[in-house]
């Protein structure tokens, strides 16, 4: 890289105007065009848990002051931000995956005819405005360095928050299982956390996003352009000596939903991707690359982006992972619903590996948090999952050793030892039919939860948030018990490529009996 | 567990009588230093708030047992962990 900052195209970049690299230099940014980039408005794209899309931009609005834009490709917001406030973008909580746009096509028109589509892609690129967004991504770099050597240090950022190897199993279909992810499910090599395990095959990840699209719309799988003629060996990680103009490395990912394109998101991506390399004299790599093209296509609506994230925010907070670890994202959207409040009780009666109470005490750190489970391992596992957030916390420079406003407990969901009306929120993932017990059970736990959950919650003001996937047994659960709960909201969700549903219930002013005695 | 939690917990064991499982007794291996009473107008005093706070959030117990006041059924804690489940006879 040459000293300048510039890239190998420097020749058809803009001469820079004077002081803004000393303005920009006062942030403390990188190279010069990292300091430019600075200065810029980005639009962001950002993925989130699908059906919280509203949630996520309510997150924008109170902390960056920025409105968002939400896609009718699901599970997607935009919003524009200064490119400067990126960190206080990577902090956000409900954010799976987080890109740069390039361009926005609100109604684009592919050809009928196949080759005639992916020409007109192809002669796309070079009409496309790279650069502005070329130097957020830069800029992104330059925070990501940071990021990586303070690692050990750094306790607040998601990046180090996430971590962990995934050394966890998530086992088939799994809810982690990042579908919304765009290169995790095609290419586990490319993306360290979950590679390792699982090789997702190809028919699997089809059956997810075909899943995932209402109303039968064919999906296509995505895919990255191929690395043409690289060798086997893979160059390292770019390091190039001083002054040495570094040649970038790329890959395309595509995104098609829709049924009347004339091509796959793998012949898009292959042929975007060729005209991306011819524009920029990039190499195309699989696996080694420095910038991830993203070209989302969602029926008439494209969009080209960068992305800014390499793995996805939200196996962030979970070390030790369980059969069913929720989504930290998803569980963050599921806290919001409930609007906490301080000093809110907060409980999560079936926690597990305890996503959401962890979630909850270190964004909500003004409630009390108490989660428990029947399971001793899950116990454990959420007790090491807290010992690791509380190792991190140690380190901060604090005067006062701040406990973490979170206990566990091992209990019995059906009979909970709380003491009655004791409790403002109750907010946990139910049991699926599929993955814990059987649906026979449910037909049985469910009223026994939803009972026991009335009795221990506040009268009046109190309210719970439950994610499940049964939702004809809870339907019929929540009829039994109108005289506690009453439905106030529904989101429906992904998890793990199965439909699901969030209910917000809340609590009415009738008091429940002191202890259940008719069961 | 931190004495915020002991708060909300109560024994659930069957044939209580109404409030008879509140307060646990808790247990510990060593003697601890709880304030014993809070003073008059103890929400102006900062310096008490302060410890009470500390008392209820910061301080935990980490090996022990809660006692139900009424039966005198004793649920064990363990590495901070109070395990309340009954057994199948009990519950």
């Amino acid at each position: 890289r040459p000293a300048g900052g510039g890239w190998v195209w420097a020749a058809v970049r803009p001469p820079r105007q004077p002081g803004m690299a000393e303005a920009a230099g006062d942030a403390g940014l990188g190279p010069a065009a990292a300091q430019e980039g600075a200065e810029l408005a980005a639009v962001i794209g950002a993925t989130v848990p699908t059906g919280f899309e509203q949630t996520a931009a309510e997150e924008v609005q109170e902390k960056l002051g920025s409105a968002s834009r939400i896609s009718r490709d699901r599970g997607k917001i935009y919003f524009e931000v200064p490119a400067r406030s990126l960190p206080q973008v990577h902090r956000l909580r409900s954010v799976d995956n987080l890109f740069v746009v390039v361009q926005e096509f609100k109604d684009y028109q592919f050809k009928e005819n196949k080759e005639d589509a992916l020409k007109d892609l192809e002669d796309l690129v070079k009409k496309l405005p790279w650069t502005d967004p070329l130097k957020v991504w830069e800029l992104n770099n330059s925070l990501k360095k940071k990021k990586t050597k303070r690692k050990k240090h750094n306790l607040q950022s998601p990046a180090s928050r996430e971590k962990l190897s995934d050394a966890g199993e998530e086992g088939g279909a799994d809810q982690n299982n990042t579908n919304d992810q765009e290169d995790c499910a095609q290419n586990p090599v490319a993306v360290e956390p979950t590679g390792g395990q699982d090789p997702e095959n190809p028919q699997g990840a089809t059956s997810r996003n075909g899943v995932e699209e209402e109303d039968n719309e064919q999906s296509d799988v995505k895919v990255e352009v191929q690395a043409s003629s690289e060798s086997g060996t893979k160059a390292g990680d770019g390091q190039t000596g001083e002054g040495e103009a570094k040649v970038l490395r790329f890959r395309v990912t595509c995104n098609r939903a829709g049924d009347k394109h004339s091509f796959t998101s793998n012949e898009a991506a292959r042929d975007f991707g060729g005209a991306v390399q011819e524009h920029f004299q990039w190499k195309a790599d699989m696996t080694n690359f420095d910038v991830e093209v993203l070209l989302n296509i969602h029926n008439n609506e494209v969009v080209v982006g960068i992305a800014l994230t390499e793995e996805s925010l939200h196996r962030r907070n979970i070390t030790h992972f369980g059969p069913t670890t929720l989504r930290s994202t998803l569980a963050y959207g599921m806290l919001r619903l409930c609007d906490p409040q301080p000093t809110d009780i907060i409980v999560d009666p079936m926690c597990g590996t305890g996503a959401i109470p962890i979630e909850g005490a270190a964004e909500w750190p003004f409630c009390y948090h108490i989660a428990g489970d029947n399971s001793p391992q899950a116990v454990k596992r959420a007790a090491n999952n807290v010992c690791s957030l509380l190792r991190k916390n140690e380190t901060k420079d604090s005067s006062t050793a701040l406990g973490v406003p979170l206990d566990i407990i091992q209990w019995d969901i059906c009979n909970l030892p709380l003491r009655t009306g004791s409790v403002d929120i109750v907010v946990t993932d139910m049991p699926f039919g599929k993955r814990i017990g059987s649906k026979k059970k449910n037909w049985d736990l469910y009223p026994a939860c939803l009972m026991e959950m009335g009795r221990i919650c506040t009268p009046g003001t109190g309210r719970a948030v439950l994610l499940t996937q049964d939702k004809k047994c809870f339907a019929k659960a929540l009829s039994r018990v109108g005289h506690i709960w009453r439905r106030a909201q529904t989101v429906w969700v992904n998890v793990g490529g199965l439909h699901a549903a969030v209910y917000l219930l809340r609590r009415t002013w009738e008091r429940a009996e002191e202890r259940r005695s008719f069961w | 567990m931190k004495l915020l939690t002991h708060n909300l917990l109560s024994s659930h064991v069957p044939g209580l009588r109404p409030g008879g499982g509140f307060p646990l007794r808790i247990e510990l291996g060593h003697p601890s230093e709880l304030p014993p009473e809070p003073v008059p107008d103890y929400e102006g005093d900062e310096e008490f708030l302060r410890r009470v706070h500390h008392v209820l959030l910061e301080v935990e117990v980490l090996e022990g047992s809660l006692q139900c006041p009424d039966s005198g059924r004793r649920f064990p804690i363990s590495k901070g962990v109070p395990n309340m489940l009954l057994t199948e006879e009990e519950a």
